[in-house]
């Protein structure tokens, strides 16, 4: 469905991707592994059309879509979680949502896709009205992730979900994930908590300073000895 | 105190238009970070446009009065697309002399086009005062409030009810995430430097009929745009409604009680003031649009 062929991305001197292959397939869930600095934002938002690919492919369908606008992007069905939460802190919940769902006409789905985040998120509903910036991390995160279902997309690209929020809080979040996934959406996740990402996941890419070093089931990386040794540490097992 | 009630009546006049001027140039920099020096220029063209399009081309009043504002929404436009997206991710500073440079033009573009005398636009408003028990007001200032009323509140209405409203606070807040919302920013940017010049040319035209249309007018006007924006706050839209209408009763109180000369210097003299105790404007209380 989505494929990654040999992309390299630069931003001015600094080559942040090189030379990277990577593949989904309907309803997978797939996740992107590796230290801070590998490469795993720059490969989401090159896929969003927030940046360009100095060479390589990126298809889509078997359809071109490098260089695509970021709303070419998403009018295709593909829709970026981006790092940080990033929700609109001046705006309402109710304002965020609609800038969710601002590519779309239908007046009537938009507005029963509103009513589903709602009863998924009550919290959402219960600060519809509040400005985002007011929010709790974790209401932040639930905001945009229900932000970027709004536009119904059939590819769904959540960036470090869980970064900075307690526990019990992460938790939920990766039932959401997964939860997205079970409804048939297909998910490409970037992840710094490797075990939780590699557990949750059907097959996952680690990545080392722009490259794709390893690739293969979750269970085959979680077993790895070196994945194991670099990104899971003897205390996460030990937990 | 009836003398009081006429100043009230004719600040609430002036305020308005004072507002439509602030609110143009604080949304400019609200949502695009420029120090837009062309606002009193635009505020200028739009005086000339009424004048052109009634006196010369002999249109209707009403209809010139829209055209202008529509025209220098377009003056906007193409300076935004000329100038300031070939700038973007410039230093402020290139971007500020750009405008200063764009803003020398402008000026010099009127006086080589209509001349050094001072025009009046003609209306169809007659001279005869309405009387209010001890107050009095023309029918033109009337409804010169009275748009500049509706204009703000249509303004508040875009940009707070409608989906294009919210994708350019959006844009403000944040225009990565914003583009991946499926927002066009560079055209927010077009559009945003457009509804602003478009408000500062319908100030001009509303208030070319009152006052006099003179080359250099944009001069003191852009001033005293700026100075309604930094009284409301940088970036604050009500701020810049609640500093036009401020501006408006300063200077006729000032100008009625104190001294007439110094009309024009009251305005900046309550700048200082702010300045000195509340240097984020008299409601900011933090820097937002809408």
């Amino acid at each position: 469905m989505l494929r990654l062929e040999d992309v390299t991305v630069a931003y001015g001197r600094v080559t942040a991707l090189k030379g990277v292959s990577l593949e989904l397939r309907e309803g997978e869930l797939v996740s992107l592994i590796g230290a801070n600095g590998a490469g795993k934002s720059t490969a989401l938002k090159t896929v969003s059309g927030l940046l360009r690919p100095l060479s390589g492919r990126i298809t889509w369908d078997g359809e071109p879509i490098s260089g695509l606008l970021p709303r070419e992007i998403l009018q295709r069905g593909i829709a970026h979680c981006p790092e940080g939460r990033r929700v609109f802190p001046h705006l309402s919940v109710r304002e965020n949502l609609a800038m969710g769902a601002l590519l779309r006409t239908d007046s009537a789905g938009i507005a029963s896709d509103l009513e589903a985040m709602y009863a998924r998120f009550p919290r959402l509903k219960e600060r519809a009205a509040q400005a985002a910036g007011t929010l709790s991390g974790g209401e932040q995160q639930m905001l945009a992730i229900a932000r970027a279902l709004m536009s119904r997309p059939r590819l769904v690209m959540f960036d470090e979900p869980s970064l900075g929020l307690a526990p019990n809080i992460v938790e939920q979040v990766f039932s959401i994930v997964q939860e997205v996934r079970r409804e048939g959406l297909t998910v490409l996740m970037v992840e710094q908590n490797a075990l939780a990402a590699l557990s949750l996941c059907d097959r996952a890419y680690l990545m080392e300073t722009g490259r794709v070093v390893r690739a293969g089931t979750g269970t085959e990386l979680l077993e790895s000895s070196d994945v194991r040794e670099a990104y899971l540490g003897g205390r996460a097992f030990a937990a | 105190m009836d003398q009081a009630l006429q100043h009230l009546v004719n600040g609430t006049v002036l305020g308005g238009t004072y507002a439509l001027l602030g609110i143009g140039l604080t949304l400019i920099f609200g949502v695009m970070r420029v120090v837009n020096f062309t606002h009193g220029e635009l505020y200028a063209f739009g005086a000339y446009m009424a004048y052109g399009l009634v006196s010369l081309l002999g249109l209707n009043f009403y209809l010139s009065l829209l055209l202008a504002a529509l025209l220098g929404a377009a003056l906007g436009a193409v300076i935004e697309r000329v100038l300031l997206r070939p700038l973007r991710g410039a230093d402020i500073d290139s971007v500020m002399l750009a405008m200063i440079g764009a803003a020398l033009v402008l000026q010099n573009a009127s006086m080589w086009a209509w001349g050094g005398v001072a025009k009046l636009v003609p209306s169809p408003f007659d001279g005869m005062p309405l009387v209010f028990g001890p107050v009095s007001v023309l029918p033109l200032r009337l409804f010169v409030l009275g748009v500049a009323v509706a204009l703000l509140l249509a303004f508040w209405f875009l940009l707070d009810r409608t989906r294009a409203g919210i994708a350019m606070r959006a844009t403000f807040q944040d225009p990565e995430t914003a583009a991946l919302m499926g927002v066009r920013v560079a055209w927010v940017g077009t559009a945003t430097f457009a509804i602003g010049s478009g408000l500062a040319a319908a100030a001009g035209a509303l208030l070319g009929p009152v006052f006099m249309v003179s080359p250099t007018m944009g001069d003191l006007v852009g001033l005293k745009a700026f100075a309604i924006v930094i009284l409301g706050g940088l970036g604050n839209l009500p701020g810049a409604v609640i500093g036009g209408f401020a501006l408006g009763y300063v200077e006729e109180f000032g100008g009625g009680f104190l001294s007439t000369e110094y009309r024009d210097a009251f305005g900046f003299l309550l700048i200082i003031l702010v300045l000195a105790i509340r240097p984020q404007g008299l409601v900011a209380a933090k820097e937002r649009v809408g």
